[in-house]
């Protein structure tokens, strides 16, 4: 504990000079403003500022880049909870309840839940890093190819939580987003999968195309058939920050929110992903009423949104311990450490003890700062929404199209996302939901990559994933998925067999 | 109103200079085109030598990441835009000598369809191990290899990666192209298995093993260049290890459209050079592992025998090599 | 829905067209998956093809398409309803035509230059903003201009990312 103050003490005083404070703002700003808008994404960003940091010693340039990678992941919330647009995996949850709250008038309650639940959930995040941070590397070492896979299977349980209606038709979506995940090269061998043999497609469908498509797009094309639906949310604006009713509702799922995210988050390989849907399922089970889901119910912003945050913070864990970077954004900071001369390895930590608890340190400081900058700008946002709609889509249109052709610089994307904008718009005429697609095509490249890993070291032997001895984790996620499989479907069941696929 | 008019008559006259001779060149912002995601070890050298560049050339150099297709995607965008010197790509060993026998319907010709400008660094190959794997060094590993070749499990970055390349060759050199290979996205991921011990060994790039090797959590078997690297002074070169015919690096190198204007070109070559012989750059560049190319390396001609030379080593093993 | 007695006597018939037809629209993409795929191998468990997870996962997708489309002549549900092409035709098109400007195209013959956001910007703006019933000329090209100049300086010069403005004009 003595020790754990004494290393903060070391971060604050790094963390806390005007020039750091003053970075950590601009990035904080910068990456908030990045997540708002629609698809241009921290990495792009981060990259595009790479050289600017060259100047700047490398604490400086770390807690700035870091300030726009946390602002980004909670500026993605407020596009969700808007304009329905996830910008990354991570808020496809809170488009869910997030957004309907902001078509029934609450979009302030839900914008000011995600950035106190998010605060909070930094906090702790930024604690466990600080105390638990080198214990807590053991788990990322415990995850091989057969429990990640396990995991894998427990995620894809969670999505058939997420579905409000048939769930038999969340099946068919999983399916759809699993087989999604495949088209592409071939990671082991390099084949080419229903790619029509057209180039672009030699690398897969980008997460950003697909839920710009069937979310942005689609949402777009569904409010411009009915005008009465869209013209709600201008007409009532209620209060612009949660009361203490919403805050009291919201308390537990914060709590359970951040444990889940930070546990999944140390996860390597994007195991962050999986929290705002563990933390949504888990709400979704333990609420008194679960028909509130997904028509604004303030535990399934509230939730996920902590997790979220609290995932973002934890995946520094790995990179910064182990050296190791968990997922794209992290990769992006070791090529930023590695610019300025700092390669990080296991040793970083003691190496330069500075960087490590000075970015540490800017991590609270930067969570304090999304608030500032996030709290006041709600009115802004909420007011954004009285902009008629007819000039409303054209911009995010505009919007998503230089988001998605920044994503790769590649232009033929845009014409992909309007494909599955199309594609979109014809699942929900047909009463599907895009959410449990969108997971099921997330989990469904990193489930083969494990399954196939797993498979080859275990020499074909399906007994890897279930051998209690050697794998006790991966038999362990495999019963819960199991379990989270038959809650979800028992009060389907136990109806009367007329009703067995409408929930 | 004035300053718009202003702007206007800026503009026009910025167009009317960019139809101008090459003498001139260049006269607005040079694209470098990366065709990796941004952070990874390409990026990194052409950002660091990109930005220098910059300075003598007297115009921005822009890095434009445009990943995909073991970084073909990107390469052949690049060598398909026009020849005016303002589209250069920074490539690697992968894409200039590996792609033609990894990718049979490549869109472009690394040896006779581009204009070589030089190699930017190279970069040291390690074997590295799992740290508990019984073999002690590169001669047990060797034998170990040749002895049980159902046993072990390699790592690689993915089909096409740098990993997958020099690991392929090594295989091939040993006559055991079937070991089992567990493919992985990416590096990290491959790394982070190879720490806890999931899978027994790699080949990769120096830059990004090195600080795991130093801090033990794996270990390293040799190094495939003619000497030692001062990042890691106590590995040896596989030379030394009884291995002598496993010679790889891992350069970068940069190359435009074939037809560019001389000019352009000797422009490039010149702000290529001068970058490298930057102290900041020198010490950024070796202390990511890098070898310095010589004054030979640094030219047109001498970047083009080394993408032949690595192309006529990889070719026939990558060819039969399973996938 | 659960149906009533008398509904249950009728026999099994059509009683939810969008059932039917989503069940019958996810069969066809498994069944695309599977010709896709065709040639994929299967490879062994110890060593999974390329074609194994594409083959099995479309297989499922059309065990389950059966099982909906089966279920709609069961259940109630709901009908399918109208669809808009005005929205997809202009919002879609915008979005289509502006990844065809942005950097230009080539497919065969058909050459489209490279005419960078001062340009693809106003047209996806114009061209999507016909989809609004109620939309008004001079306020969307207003509307337009301002947008496009706003999204040059903030993606172009507060975040430099590397979109071309205007190549045949400014160069870059």
């Amino acid at each position: 504990m003595g020790e754990m103050i004494s290393h903060l003490t070391l971060g604050f005083g790094v963390a806390l000079t005007l020039q750091n404070i003053a970075l950590c703002f601009v990035g904080c700003l910068v990456g908030t403003l990045i997540g708002v808008l629609p698809g241009v994404g921290p990495i792009a960003t981060i990259a595009m500022l790479l050289p600017i940091t060259f100047g700047l010693d490398p604490v400086g340039a770390l807690i700035m880049l870091a300030g726009i990678y946390y602002g980004a992941q909670y500026g993605g919330s407020t596009t969700a909870i808007l304009v329905n647009i996830p910008g990354e995996a991570t808020s496809v949850v809170t488009t869910l309840d997030g957004h309907q709250m902001a078509k029934q008038g609450r979009a302030g309650v839900a914008l000011g839940t995600a950035a106190l639940g998010s605060f909070f959930a930094g906090c702790v995040a930024t604690l466990v890093i600080a105390a638990l941070g080198a214990p807590l590397t053991k788990l990322a070492l415990l995850f091989g190819p057969a429990e990640y896979f396990s995991l894998m299977v427990m995620g894809l349980c969670f999505a058939v939580v997420l579905a409000r209606g048939s769930i038999l038709k969340a099946f068919c979506m999983i399916m759809l987003g699993l087989l999604l995940s495949t088209v592409g090269t071939d990671l082991e061998t390099g084949q080419e999968r229903m790619t029509f043999g057209f180039p672009p497609l030699s690398d897969g469908i980008d997460f950003a195309v697909l839920a710009m498509g069937v979310f942005g797009f689609a949402e777009v094309l569904r409010n411009l058939e009915s005008p009465e639906t869209r013209d709600v949310v201008r007409t009532k604006i209620g209060r612009l920050l949660p009361n203490w009713e919403d805050i009291k509702q919201s308390i537990n799922p914060v709590l359970r929110g951040t444990t889940i995210g930070a546990i999944l988050g140390i996860l390597p390989g994007n195991g962050a992903v999986l929290g705002p849907f563990a933390s949504y399922t888990v709400e979704k089970k333990l609420a008194k009423d679960p028909s509130r889901f997904g028509r604004g119910a303030i535990e399934g912003v509230a939730g996920p949104e902590s997790a979220n945050n609290a995932g973002a913070q934890t995946a520094f864990i790995p990179l910064l311990t182990l050296g190791i970077p968990p997922n794209a954004v992290m990769a992006l900071m070791v090529g930023a450490m590695t610019i300025h001369g700092i390669i990080p390895g296991p040793q970083v930590m003691t190496k330069n003890p500075e960087l490590f608890w000075g970015m540490i340190a800017s991590m609270w400081i930067g969570n304090l700062m999304l608030l500032v900058i996030n709290l006041p700008l709600v009115g802004v946002w909420v007011k954004l929404l009285q902009v008629p709609y007819r000039l409303m889509f054209p911009a995010i249109l505009i919007f998503c199209c230089i988001g998605i052709y920044s994503v790769n610089n590649q232009p033929v994307d845009v014409a992909f996302t309007a494909l599955f904008g199309l594609f979109g718009y014809l699942l929900i005429k047909l009463g599907f939901e895009p959410a449990p697609m969108l997971l099921g095509f997330v989990l469904g490249k990193l489930m083969e990559e494990k399954l196939r890993q797993a498979l080859i070291i275990s020499r074909g032997s399906f007994y890897t994933f279930i051998d209690y001895q050697n794998r006790p984790i991966s038999l362990g996620l495999l019963i819960v998925s199991i379990i989270v499989l038959v809650i979800a479907l028992l009060p389907a069941m136990s109806k009367k067999r007329d009703e067995v696929f409408t929930e | 109103m004035k300053k718009l008019t202003l702007g206007l008559a800026a503009a026009f006259a910025l167009a009317f200079a960019g139809t101008a001779n090459a003498q001139n060149y260049p006269t607005k912002p040079i694209t470098m085109i990366v065709p990796f995601a941004a952070g990874g070890p390409t990026d990194i050298i052409a950002r660091i030598v990109g930005e220098n560049m910059s300075k003598t050339l007297g115009q921005q150099v822009v890095v434009e990441n445009v990943a995909g297709a073991g970084g073909t995607t990107g390469i052949a965008r690049a060598l398909t835009s026009p020849p005016d010197g303002y589209t250069i790509a920074m490539g690697h060993l992968g894409t200039f000598s590996a792609a033609p026998a990894t990718y049979p319907g490549l869109k472009y010709d690394p040896i006779n369809g581009m204009q070589t400008i030089g190699l930017a660094g190279g970069t040291p190959i390690l074997i590295v191990a799992r740290k508990n794997l019984e073999a002690k060094d590169l001669k047990e590993f060797v034998a170990y290899v040749k002895a049980n070749p159902d046993k072990l499990n390699e790592a690689h970055a993915g089909v096409g990666s740098v990993s997958w390349t020099t690991c392929t060759l090594l295989k091939g050199q040993l006559g055991v192209p079937k070991l089992n290979a567990v493919a992985y996205r990416g590096t990290g991921p491959a790394l982070n298995d190879l720490v806890s011990g999931q899978v027994d060994f790699m080949c990769d790039q120096i830059v990004s093993v090195a600080e795991q090797v130093k801090a033990d959590t794996i270990k390293a078997y040799a190094i495939a260049s003619p000497q030692r690297s001062p990042a890691l002074p106590n590995v040896p070169t596989t030379k030394e290890a009884g291995l002598p015919e496993f010679q790889i690096e891992a350069w970068n190198g940069i190359a435009a459209p074939k037809g560019t204007p001389k000019e352009a070109v000797d422009k490039l070559v010149d702000a290529l050079n001068k970058a490298l012989n930057d102290e900041g750059v020198k010490k950024r560049l070796l202390d990511l592992g890098t070898v310095m190319p010589t004054a030979e390396e640094r030219t047109p001609a001498g970047f083009a025998a080394v993408v032949k030379r690595d192309a006529d080593k990889l070719s026939p093993i990558l060819a039969a090599a399973p996938k | 829905m659960s149906l009533n007695k008398i509904e249950r006597a009728q026999g099994l018939r059509i009683r939810s067209q969008q059932d039917l037809a989503a069940g019958l629209f996810i069969i066809a993409l498994g069944l695309l998956a599977i010709f896709l795929s065709w040639n994929l191998p299967m490879g062994s468990l110890r060593q999974i093809g390329a074609g194994m997870l594409p083959k099995s996962i479309a297989s499922i997708c059309i065990g389950l398409g059966l099982l909906l489309a089966l279920s709609s002549l069961r259940y109630n549900g709901d009908e399918l309803s109208g669809w808009s092409w005005r929205g997809v035709i202009f919002v879609l098109g915008g979005a289509v035509l502006f990844g065809l400007t942005i950097r230009g195209f080539e497919i065969g013959s058909l050459k489209v230059p490279q005419l960078g956001l001062l340009i693809s910007g106003p047209l996806v703006v114009l061209i999507s903003g016909l989809a609004a019933e109620d939309k008004k000329w001079k306020e969307l090209i207003i509307f337009a201009v301002v947008m496009t100049l706003f999204c040059a300086l903030l993606f172009k010069y507060a975040l430099s990312l590397p979109i071309p403005l205007a190549p045949w004009l400014l160069g870059i």
